[in-house]
Formats: structure tokens, C-alpha cells, sequence
């Protein structure tokens, strides 16, 4: 009887091993991750320059272009591959100034990292509790494995940031297909930010 | 003046303290709190339904659970420009004032207390959706930071694990529990976006939130303007205002198209806290 049950339990102390293993490899990535950009806010002037200066370390640990494919949807499947760089240009460049706004140099959030899981193999999902500037936030991060760990979503109070945008992108590709997803997010690129 | 002057005040005041004070009572609702994935060019209005394929393996967002059905679109879209309008024009003025005139360190304080106030209900949607324990830590705040915290000014109970980071229950949320859907998108005038069930569950979180009760049971008629009654909803719509400012801005502000931007927020957002 042992001796059948053996392989299955050895399997499943393998798997749970290897599992705990991304979790952590992942989450240390983000660790990572989040101090380098606090660095670079910290040693940024005003928060004009954010953007140019968080870009490098942002291109580093996040994969923006599965970021922009999922946020498009199904359609992406129906751009040309100059319309894909294209719109991962710009979709990178709007999430980066996003994300930039949310700064003030020199003031830095309180991050607590809470048992991060893994829904998949090769997907790691971070929860954090967050205080910054006296508010409080949940922030999950989402990590995947392709060419190391990268993050592929932010989710902010159960508010995904792929899901929100996809809702708009998609509503734009079905009115005008890949050119329209296009002209949307440069003429949101284009408002004062 | 004449008694129809003095409802049409009250119905004003009403909708305008709401605006403030649900939304900071679910953490992130109606402004920020905004609503959902469905195509713009959905011409039968229909709730959203990704049911087209997935970009990937990992792409999870094609079965997203934030669907509502928006029927009112070409309404709800004119009220959301309407809403933006008067947040530009008289509300982030006066926001802008308070924050001025208040330190954060103040502001903070009186968030605390108005939130503190709204102990019942928390602690009856927390028994009305069977989660005792919850309630009881609710009841352990709520007399940890009266007692502590001079009247909730402080939050003495976020050092005590055991009462921090409790979920706040709304009626909206007890609604969900109980199987009841969203029913169709809406957005309010001034509060922002809702759906059915949540505005009915707001209706009744504004009649339970003691600070509401001096104006709603108490006010015999008469003249509005020398009226103290008004003073505590007021107040707590003016203290709301900068956080949710900070939210609605936070859904809109980089947004392809603003108006599903806010949707998809707020029922992604309604949706997880009905999970906790």
C-alpha cells in the first residue's frame, strides 16, 4: 500500500516544492521591482521627469507587450505586426505616465507583501496592503514567467488594470478596428496629463 | 419658506451628502468605484459578455466576472458629463477649499469620526449577511476607537491585528450575498456610478448612518436654513469630497473613454468587496 501511494506523494511534495519556489522567485522579483522604482522617484527632481526616468526600470519588470494584447482582446489577433509595436508604443507610454502621476518624490509608501499564490504554473499573484500619503490600498500584483518574472497586471482595489482598459479598447477595435485602438490611445496620449 | 421648498432642499442635501459619504464608506465606491467591461457599440445594450476567445492562456479577462447590463446607456453617459461638469465647476472648488483650510492630519481626524459613526451599519450588514465574527470585531473597533480615540478622532484599533483591516459591509454588499443581482447600470446624479441594487442599498446605508438620523427623524419642518439637523450630513459630504475626487480621478483621468472606464471600475470594485 505505501509502496503505491510513494510515486504520488513524492509527486506532490515535488510540485508543492516547485510551486514555492516561483511564489517566492517571484515575489523577490517584485521586491525588486518596487525598490528600484522608489529609487529612482526619490532621486527624480519634480515629478515632470518621472515618466523618462521610471521607463528603463519599468521596461525591465513589466511585459508590456502582453499587457497591451490583453488589454485589446481578441482583436489583437487582426493588427499587423507594425500596428502591434505601434500599439504597445503607446500603451506602454500612457501606463507609464499613469503609473508616474501616482508619485511624489520623496514620499514613500508603506508596502506589506501578504502570502502571494500561484493560480498557475508560471503565473504568481502578489497581494499587498499599501499606505501611501495616510491612504490605504489593496494591490495585487500579477506575475508571469516568460524571460524571467514580469509583471503582466496590476489589480488596485479588485480594479484590474487590463480588465478596465480592455473594456474600453475593445469597445474601441469594434467600432473601427485596429486603427481606431490606435487613434484612441493617442489622442488620450495627446490630453494634458 | 413653503413646505415643497424645504423637501426640494432636503432631497438636494440628500443626494449631494450620499454622494460623499457612501462613497467613502465602501473604500472606493461610486466615483472610483466605477463600472464595467461591455462594448460602447453594443446596440442592444446588453450586459457584457466577453465571450469572445482569449488572446492567451493566461488571459483571464475574456471571462471577467464584472458584467452589468447598461440598457440606460445613451441616458447614463449624458449624466456622467453632466456629474463631470459639476465636480469641475462647484465641487472641486470647494473641495479645494477644504483642503485648504484643513491640515491632512484634521482631515484625517474627521474622516475617522465619521466613519467611526457609521458603526450600525456596518455591524447590521455584517449579521444580515450570517458574518458574526465580523461583527463582533466591528463592535471591538467601534468601542476601541470611541473610547481610545476620542470619539474615533484616532484609530487606535488598526494596532490591535485582531480589528484591523475589517471589510466594511454596506447593504449593497448584504444584496449581493443574497443572490441579487446589479440589476442595470445607472449613474446618479452626483453620486456616480451605480446600479439598482446598489442605490437602493445606498438609499438604506444613508437611513442607517446615524449622522443622517438628526435630519431624517428629527426635523419637524420649518425652516431648513436655521436648522442644525443639516450640519452633520453636511459636513460629512464635505469631508468625502477630496478622497473622492482622488478616486473618480484616478478611474478617468488616463482613460481611453472615461465613461466605461468608471463602469468597468466600479463593478470590478463592488464585485470584490461583496468576495470579502
Amino acid at each position: 500500500m505505501i509502496r503505491r501511494l510513494l510515486p504520488t506523494l513524492l509527486t506532490l511534495c515535488l510540485l508543492t516544492t516547485l510551486s514555492l519556489g516561483q511564489v517566492a522567485e517571484a515575489q523577490q522579483r517584485l521586491k525588486t521591482a518596487v525598490a528600484e522604482v522608489l529609487a529612482v522617484a526619490d532621486r527624480a527632481p519634480n515629478k515632470s521627469v518621472l515618466p523618462n526616468r521610471v521607463r528603463s526600470v519599468l521596461t525591465k519588470h513589466v511585459n508590456f507587450e502582453t499587457m497591451t494584447r490583453r488589454a485589446v482582446g481578441p482583436g489583437w489577433r487582426q493588427f499587423t505586426p507594425q500596428q502591434q509595436q505601434q500599439a504597445t508604443q503607446l500603451f506602454s507610454t500612457l501606463i507609464i505616465r499613469s503609473y508616474s502621476a501616482k508619485f511624489t518624490p520623496g514620499e514613500h509608501p508603506a508596502i506589506t507583501y501578504l502570502n502571494a499564490s500561484s493560480p498557475a504554473s508560471g503565473r504568481v499573484d502578489v497581494p499587498t496592503r499599501m499606505v501611501y500619503q495616510g491612504s490605504h490600498y489593496n494591490v495585487t500584483y500579477r506575475l508571469e514567467r516568460a524571460l524571467g518574472w514580469q509583471i503582466t497586471d496590476v489589480v488596485i482595489e479588485g480594479v484590474s488594470m487590463i480588465a478596465n482598459y480592455r473594456s474600453q479598447l475593445d469597445a474601441q477595435f469594434k467600432k473601427g478596428g485596429a486603427s481606431a485602438v490606435i487613434s484612441s490611445l493617442n489622442q488620450s496620449l495627446s490630453r494634458t496629463p | 419658506m413653503n413646505p415643497s421648498d424645504s423637501s426640494l432642499r432636503a432631497l438636494l442635501l440628500l443626494s449631494v451628502a450620499s454622494f460623499l459619504t457612501s462613497c467613502a464608506s465602501t473604500g472606493s465606491k461610486p466615483i472610483q468605484d466605477a463600472a464595467a467591461g461591455q462594448a460602447v457599440t453594443d446596440k442592444k445594450n446588453q450586459a457584457t459578455k466577453h465571450t469572445a476567445p482569449a488572446t492567451d492562456e493566461h488571459d483571464d479577462y475574456a471571462e471577467s466576472d464584472a458584467h452589468i447590463a447598461d440598457p440606460l446607456e445613451p441616458i447614463n453617459r449624458g449624466m456622467f458629463w453632466c456629474n463631470d461638469k459639476l465636480y469641475t465647476f462647484i465641487f472641486r472648488p470647494i473641495s479645494k477649499t477644504y483642503e485648504f483650510v484643513f491640515p491632512k492630519p484634521v482631515r484625517k481626524g474627521i474622516d475617522n469620526a465619521f466613519e467611526n459613526v457609521k458603526y450600525p451599519v456596518r455591524v447590521v450588514n455584517c449579521a444580515l449577511q450570517g458574518k458574526f465574527k465580523r461583527a463582533g470585531q466591528e463592535t471591538g473597533k467601534f468601542l476601541v476607537n470611541t473610547v481610545g480615540g476620542v470619539g474615533g478622532i484616532f484609530q487606535p484599533a488598526e494596532k490591535i491585528p485582531a480589528l484591523a483591516h475589517v471589510p466594511a459591509e454596506d447593504t449593497a454588499q448584504t444584496f449581493a450575498t443574497w443572490g441579487i443581482g446589479h440589476g442595470p447600470y445607472i449613474v446618479l446624479p452626483l453620486l456616480g456610478p451605480s446600479s439598482l441594487r446598489d442605490t437602493v442599498g445606498l438609499a438604506c446605508d444613508y437611513a442607517g448612518n446615524p449622522v443622517n438620523w438628526p435630519m431624517l427623524y428629527w426635523h419637524g419642518g420649518g425652516d431648513w436654513e436655521h436648522d442644525w439637523t443639516m450640519a452633520p450630513p453636511s459636513s460629512n459630504t464635505l469631508r468625502s469630497m477630496p478622497d473622492q475626487f482622488s478616486k473618480y480621478d484616478a478611474a478617468t483621468k488616463d482613460a481611453i473613454d472615461p465613461y466605461l472606464s468608471a463602469r468597468s471600475a466600479y463593478v470590478q470594485n463592488r464585485a470584490e468587496e461583496a468576495k470579502k
